[in-house]
C-alpha cells in the first residue's frame, strides 16, 4: 500500500478547507430580542387602548417563534455535531483495525469541508497523519504534525503521542538531525520515567545510524515499559532488536528475537512497517500461526 | 467521599425536583397563553411569559455549564486523578440542574470513579441506580453502565449477576472499545464456569480485538485463551498463546492476577505479596 494519487488526501487543501468557522454566540441575541419584544408589546399596549389586543396576540406569537426558532438552531446544531463525532469514532475505529482504506476515504471527506467542533478536527488531524504514515507519506505526515504542535492544539498526552509519531517520520526519511531533536525534546517531556515509546525510536534511531550495540542496549534497559506501555507494538522492538543482533553478527539472538516478534505479529506487516526488518523475514524463520488461530 | 446511596437518593431527588420546577414553568407558560386571553392579562402576560423564558434561558444555561465540568470527569479518572474528579462530581451533584443529563452522567462517572478505586460495591449500587432510570438522549450511557456493572459484579464473585448483565450488552451494538471491554470481562467470566470451548469459539476474531487491548488486558486474556486451548487438548494452541502472554507481561504477575494461570506456566511462583 504506497501512496495515492497527489489529489487524495492533499495535506495543504485539507487543513485550509477543515478550518473551522467562528460560531456565532446567540444566547445574548435571543435574550436582548426577547426583552425588546416585551418592551415593544408593553410599549404598544399602553399606546392605544384599541389595537392592545392585536399587539399582545403579535407579541405572544414573535415571543412563541423565537423560541421555536430557537429549539430548532440549537437541535440541528446538535445532530450536526453528533454526527461529526459518530464520523471521528468510525474513523478512530478503521485506524486501530487497520483499515486504512476506508480510513484514508473518511478523512478526505470529513476534512474536505470546514468542521463543527475544533477538537474533533484535532483528533481527524491525528488520524489524518497516522493514515499517511501507514501510506509512507512521511513528509506530509510530518506537515500535519507540525501544524498540530506548533499551534498548541494538543493535550499534554496526545502531543505526546503525536511527536513520537513525528521521530519516528523523521528517521523514516533519514532527516536525521531533525529527528535527534525531535527525540531530545521528548526525553525532555518525559523527565526521569521509562517511556516505552522513545525506547522504540531511539532504537530505531541507532540500527538506522548503525550502532546496533546502543541498540540492544536499550532494549534492554526498557524491556519492562516497552512490554506495559506498547501492549502488542513490542513486536516492532523484538523485530528491531532482532536486527540489530543479526547486524553484529549474533545470529542465535537475531532469530530468537525474530521469533518471538513474529509470535505477536506477522512478519509481512513488521516488514511493511520497517523496510530493515525485510531481509530478516528471508534469513530467519517466523513463529507458526496455529490453523485454528489463523 | 460521597456514599453510593447518598448520591442515588440525591439524584432521585433532584430528578424530581428538576421535573418539578420545568413543569412549573411550562405550566405557567401555558396559563399564560391560553387562560391569559380569556381573562384578558394583556401586557401582564406577556411580561410574565418573558419571565418565564428568561428563567427557563438562564437555568438551562447553568445547567450546561455544570454539565461541561461533568464532561472533565472521565478524563481526570484515566489520568488517576481521582480526587480531582471526586471534587467535580460532588459539586456536580450537590449543583441544581435543570438538565436530568447533568444528574445521570454525574452519578455515571461517580460509578466510574468508584470502579476504578476498586470500590465494586459502590460502584455495583451506581450502576443499578442509572439503569433504572429513563435515560432517553442518554441511552447510550446504558452500554458503558452495564459493562462496569458486570466488572464489579465479577469482582464481587456474584457470578450470576455477571451472567445477566452481559446478557443484556450483548444485545446491544458496540463500539469496537465497548466490544474489546466485553471479551476482557466475558474471558474472565468464562473460565470462572468452567465454559472452556465457548472460550475458544471465533478465535480469530477474539486475537484480533486482544491485538487492540492494552498489555496488561491483551496479557490477561491471552493466558486465559491458552488455558482454554489446554483444558481442550490443543496444545500447540495453547503454547502459541501461553508465549503470546508471556512476551507481554511476566507470567508471575500473571499468576497474582488469576492463580489459575498457573496451570499454563507451571514453573513459574507469583510473587509473595509484603
Amino acid at each position: 500500500m504506497e501512496s495515492t494519487g497527489s489529489s487524495f488526501l492533499d495535506v495543504a487543501a485539507l487543513l485550509q478547507a477543515s478550518q473551522t468557522r467562528p460560531r456565532t454566540n446567540w444566547f445574548w441575541y435571543v435574550v436582548g430580542l426577547f426583552a425588546l419584544v416585551v418592551m415593544g408589546a408593553s410599549y404598544f399596549s399602553s399606546q392605544t387602548k384599541e389595537s392592545e389586543a392585536l399587539v399582545d396576540a403579535g407579541s405572544l406569537l414573535l415571543m412563541l417563534g423565537i423560541g421555536a426558532a430557537m429549539a430548532m438552531m440549537t437541535w440541528r446544531s446538535m445532530k450536526a455535531q453528533r454526527y461529526e463525532r459518530q464520523q471521528i469514532e468510525s474513523i478512530e475505529e478503521t485506524v486501530q483495525l487497520r483499515r486504512w482504506d476506508q480510513a484514508a476515504s473518511l478523512l478526505q471527506s470529513v476534512l474536505g469541508q470546514p468542521m463543527r467542533v475544533s477538537v474533533a478536527r484535532v483528533q481527524a488531524l491525528i488520524f489524518l497523519s497516522a493514515v499517511l504514515a501507514r501510506y509512507h507519506r512521511f513528509n506530509d505526515a510530518i506537515t500535519v504534525q507540525n501544524y498540530l504542535i506548533e499551534r498548541h492544539l494538543l493535550d499534554p498526552a496526545s502531543e505526546y503521542g503525536l511527536r513520537l509519531g513525528r521521530a519516528m517520520a523523521m528517521l523514516r526519511e533519514d532527516h536525521l538531525v531533525d529527528a535527534n531533536q525531535a527525540i531530545s525534546e521528548i526525553r525532555r517531556m518525559v523527565g526521569d520515567q521509562l517511556s516505552g515509546g522513545l525506547a522504540l525510536i531511539e532504537i530505531y534511531r541507532d540500527i538506522r545510524t548503525g550502532h546496533a550495540a546502543e541498540a540492544v542496549e536499550i532494549f534492554h534497559a526498557n524491556l519492562k515499559a516497552l512490554r506495559e506501555q506498547l501492549s502488542h507494538r513490542v513486536a516492532d522492538a523484538y523485530g528491531m532488536v532482532a536486527c540489530a543482533c543479526d547486524q553484529l553478527g549474533r545470529f542465535d539472538e537475531a532469530a530468537q528475537y525474530f521469533l518471538d516478534a513474529t509470535t505477536l505479529t506477522s512478519a509481512s506487516e513488521l516488514a511493511r512497517r520497517y523496510p530493515e526488518i525485510e531481509k530478516l523475514v528471508e534469513k530467519y524463520p517466523a513463529a507458526p500461526v496455529p490453523k485454528e488461530a489463523a | 467521599m460521597i456514599p453510593a446511596e447518598a448520591a442515588v437518593s440525591k439524584l432521585q431527588r433532584d430528578l424530581a425536583l428538576g421535573a418539578l420546577v420545568k413543569g412549573s414553568l411550562l405550566l405557567g407558560a401555558g396559563l399564560v397563553l391560553f387562560v391569559g386571553p380569556i381573562f384578558n392579562w394583556g401586557a401582564n402576560g406577556t411580561i410574565v411569559l418573558a419571565g418565564i423564558a428568561i428563567v427557563w434561558i438562564l437555568l438551562s444555561h447553568r445547567s450546561a455549564r455544570a454539565g461541561r465540568g461533568v464532561m472533565d470527569a472521565p478524563s481526570l479518572i484515566a489520568s488517576g486523578r481521582f480526587e480531582d474528579a471526586e471534587t467535580l462530581l460532588d459539586s456536580a451533584l450537590r449543583a441544581f440542574s435543570v438538565f436530568r443529563t447533568v444528574k445521570l452522567l454525574s452519578v455515571h462517572n461517580l460509578s466510574l470513579l468508584r470502579h476504578a478505586q476498586r470500590r465494586f460495591q459502590d460502584s455495583a449500587v451506581l450502576c443499578r441506580a442509572i439503569q433504572r432510570q429513563k435515560l432517553g438522549g442518554l441511552s447510550g450511557l446504558l452500554r458503558p453502565s452495564r459493562l462496569i456493572l458486570a466488572d464489579s459484579l465479577l469482582q464481587l464473585g456474584d457470578l450470576h449477576g455477571t451472567y445477566q448483565t452481559l446478557t443484556e450488552v450483548y444485545r446491544q451494538r458496540l463500539s469496537l472499545g465497548e466490544a474489546t471491554s466485553l471479551l476482557v470481562l466475558q474471558l474472565d467470566y468464562e473460565w470462572r464456569v468452567g465454559a472452556w470451548s465457548n472460550m475458544l469459539m471465533n478465535l480469530p476474531s477474539k486475537i484480533q480485538l486482544v491485538e487492540l487491548m492494552n498489555s496488561s488486558d491483551a496479557a490477561q486474556s491471552q493466558g486465559l485463551l491458552a488455558l482454554a486451548a489446554h483444558r481442550a487438548n490443543q496444545p500447540e494452541l495453547s503454547r502459541w498463546l501461553g508465549r503470546r502472554a508471556e512476551l507481554l507481561a511476566d507470567p508471575a504477575t500473571l499468576i497474582e492476577r488469576r492463580a489459575v494461570l498457573a496451570e499454563i506456566f507451571p514453573k513459574v511462583e507469583a510473587p509473595v505479596q509484603s
